[in-house]
């Protein structure tokens, strides 16, 4: 990883000095990191409330209890649905939206980009409770919305019907990380050949082919890194989904992260816990290891 | 594309022109930002309505306006700056304390060669693939063991802890870059690696420490699950919890929620309007740690 890229002129330093000066990032890291990484492993094959040792084993009881259980199965069946609205809805909205603001520009541009960037910068915990109101049964969008369109006195609280509940806070984090992304595809739109796009307009290229075959092939490492951050993300999402409901109504809005909470943490159930926190790292690891393998290598080759 | 040598001569020119107001692209940019702004907006004119106002008008501007509701939230109980005050020393000791760490280690990652540098090195960043999400049970377990329930400092360690593997990632790739040329200048004139990395180094370094900054408080500021198991007691939320807690406490008046979410937004409005163009520079870089 590190090279001696140098003849060395003099050696600066030495073992000891250096092993002082990693010592605190050290002592801190493993204590609060790779300790609790690792006991998570171990106690996931327990059944342990967290106080005395763990001895009651289970071996790979609590994965097998795991998949027996509806709500563990509606918690990994809205992840996957958050991963597949966040790369077919949430980045071509960011595209577009980077497009629109993120090169020749108009007056009031940067005013455009930071009221779309802007969503992200807010703790997610108040970006729930907005949206809660923006969802009031009573007075909220969908409800003034239907009344518009003539259902006099209805009343539509999205958030308390199971059916409807998860679909309503994908669109909050599809409004939430939508500014990320345009910012990393702004950055990325940087970097496409201005020569080349001109050189497709010359040739009689429209603007849906220019995007299609000259804009999007330039920003591919962009696209990579902006899929790899969604599904992570997916995959980790909390703080939305619990400050507009905590799993509910009747866990139809349960994700890993709140399964863990509510099914491991509010029990005191350290064991069960600890091995759905594994299997969301094995789904995270299984990613990025097939992603490196397929897609970011396959990058660094073309 | 047959014709592709007669284009150029109708072609060209038009696209070195300047173009005129882009019109449809305006357009759709205005309407796409009245959407996307909107929940802020009904936010905002909601703290300056009275609750039955929020009701009979959710949407409007507020009339007649009013400030009872950000008096209240400011004024008597004052729990407001309780949680201000938690989240900012949380914050502030959060990146003081993941700066001197990787900065310390960065150095040494990067400038001192020693046996088992590379594997130090990948150990921390191995760290990279761990979100807190997955260690929070067994967190909570060590913070307990160590007497740390309830208090900030647990948090703190914590949110430190878990920031090192990308601020080290970002501080030793920046010195890594420095060249060596400055250090063997220092060793010449007698200086050891702690002169070359304080007078030489660090100073060169605003650029990374602006990164680091940038990305641990906003992580620092808006992160939720550990100081909610972390902390029990009201005197030390932060905003985050504070503002959860209060939205349960007053689930009709909700132009008290807005007021209090309002006020919780302008520290982190003020400061992203001063910093923008570093904060986009560093959760950019932050990003594209792959």
């Amino acid at each position: 990883m590190i090279g001696h890229q140098r003849k060395k002129l003099q050696t600066m330093g030495s073992g000891p000095v250096a092993l002082l000066l990693i010592a605190p990032a050290f002592v801190l890291f493993t204590l609060f990191v790779v300790i609790p990484v690792i006991q998570a492993g171990y106690y996931s094959v327990f059944h342990w409330n967290g106080m005395g040792p763990a001895s009651d084993f289970r071996g790979l009881g609590n994965f097998r209890q795991m998949t027996q259980h509806p709500v563990f199965a509606t918690a990994l069946q809205n992840n996957l649905v958050l991963i597949v609205v966040s790369l077919v809805v949430q980045l071509p909205l960011a595209f577009l939206l980077a497009m629109l603001v993120g090169r020749r520009s108009f007056p009031g541009v940067m005013i455009f980009r930071s009221i779309f960037f802007f969503p992200y910068v807010l703790a997610e915990i108040v970006t729930g409770i907005i949206w809660k109101f923006i969802y009031h049964p009573q007075v909220g969008v969908p409800t003034m919305l239907a009344r518009l369109f003539g259902a006099d006195g209805a009343q539509i609280g999205l958030l308390g019907e199971p059916n409807a509940a998860f679909s309503a806070i994908l669109v909050v984090v599809v409004w939430k990380y939508l500014g990320f992304h345009m910012i990393l595809y702004i950055a990325g739109l940087q970097g496409v050949s201005k020569d080349l796009e001109d050189a497709a307009v010359v040739d009689g290229a429209s603007k849906l082919q220019v995007v299609r075959h000259v804009i999007i092939p330039s920003i591919r490492n962009t696209i990579v890194i902006s899929v790899f951050l969604s599904v992570i993300g997916s995959l980790n999402i909390f703080d939305v989904v619990w400050a507009l409901g905590q799993g509910g109504p009747v866990h139809s809005t349960e994700t890993l992260v709140t399964y863990l909470y509510n099914f491991g943490f509010r029990r005191f159930a350290f064991g069960y816990g600890s091995a759905v926190a594994v299997v969301i790292f094995l789904l995270s690891f299984a990613f990025n290891f097939l992603y490196q393998r397929f897609i970011v290598r396959e990058q660094t080759n073309g | 594309m047959a014709d592709s040598t007669a284009r150029p001569i109708s072609g060209a020119p038009q696209a070195r022109t300047r173009r005129r107001f882009p019109v449809v692209r305006f357009s759709v940019t205005a309407v796409l930002a009245a959407i996307i702004f909107f929940p802020v907006y009904t936010n905002l004119m909601g703290g300056f309505k009275t609750n039955g106002q929020v009701f009979a008008d959710p949407f409007g501007l507020p009339r007649p306006f009013t400030l009872d509701a950000f008096a209240s939230i400011l004024g008597r109980s004052g729990e407001f700056w309780h949680f201000f005050y938690n989240s900012t020393l949380i914050a502030a000791a959060t990146i003081l304390l993941t700066l001197a760490a990787s900065l310390a280690a960065g150095i040494a990652l990067s400038r001192i060669s020693f046996r088992g540098r590379s594997t130090l090195y990948n150990f921390f960043v191995m760290g990279l693939m761990f979100p807190l999400t997955v260690a929070i049970l067994p967190l909570y377990l060590q913070l307990r063991d160590f007497g740390l329930l309830g208090s900030r400092l647990g948090v703190i360690l914590a949110e430190a802890a878990f920031s090192l593997p990308l601020s080290i990632f970002i501080i030793t790739g920046f010195f890594r870059e420095i060249p060596w040329e400055l250090q063997d200048a220092v060793a010449i004139d007698g200086g050891g690696i702690m002169t070359f990395a304080v007078r030489v180094c660090l100073p060169l370094s605003t650029p990374v420490i602006t990164t680091v900054t940038i990305v641990t408080l906003i992580m620092s500021w808006n992160q939720f699950l550990l100081p909610l198991i972390v902390l029990s007691d009201a005197d030390s939320f932060t905003i985050p919890l504070g503002v959860m807690q209060f939205q349960g406490q007053f689930t009709t008046g909700w132009n008290l929620i807005m007021a209090f979410v309002t006020v919780s937004i302008v520290p982190v409005a003020l400061f992203y309007i001063f910093l923008q163009r570093y904060i986009v520079a560093g959760l950019t870089a932050g990003a594209t740690k792959g």
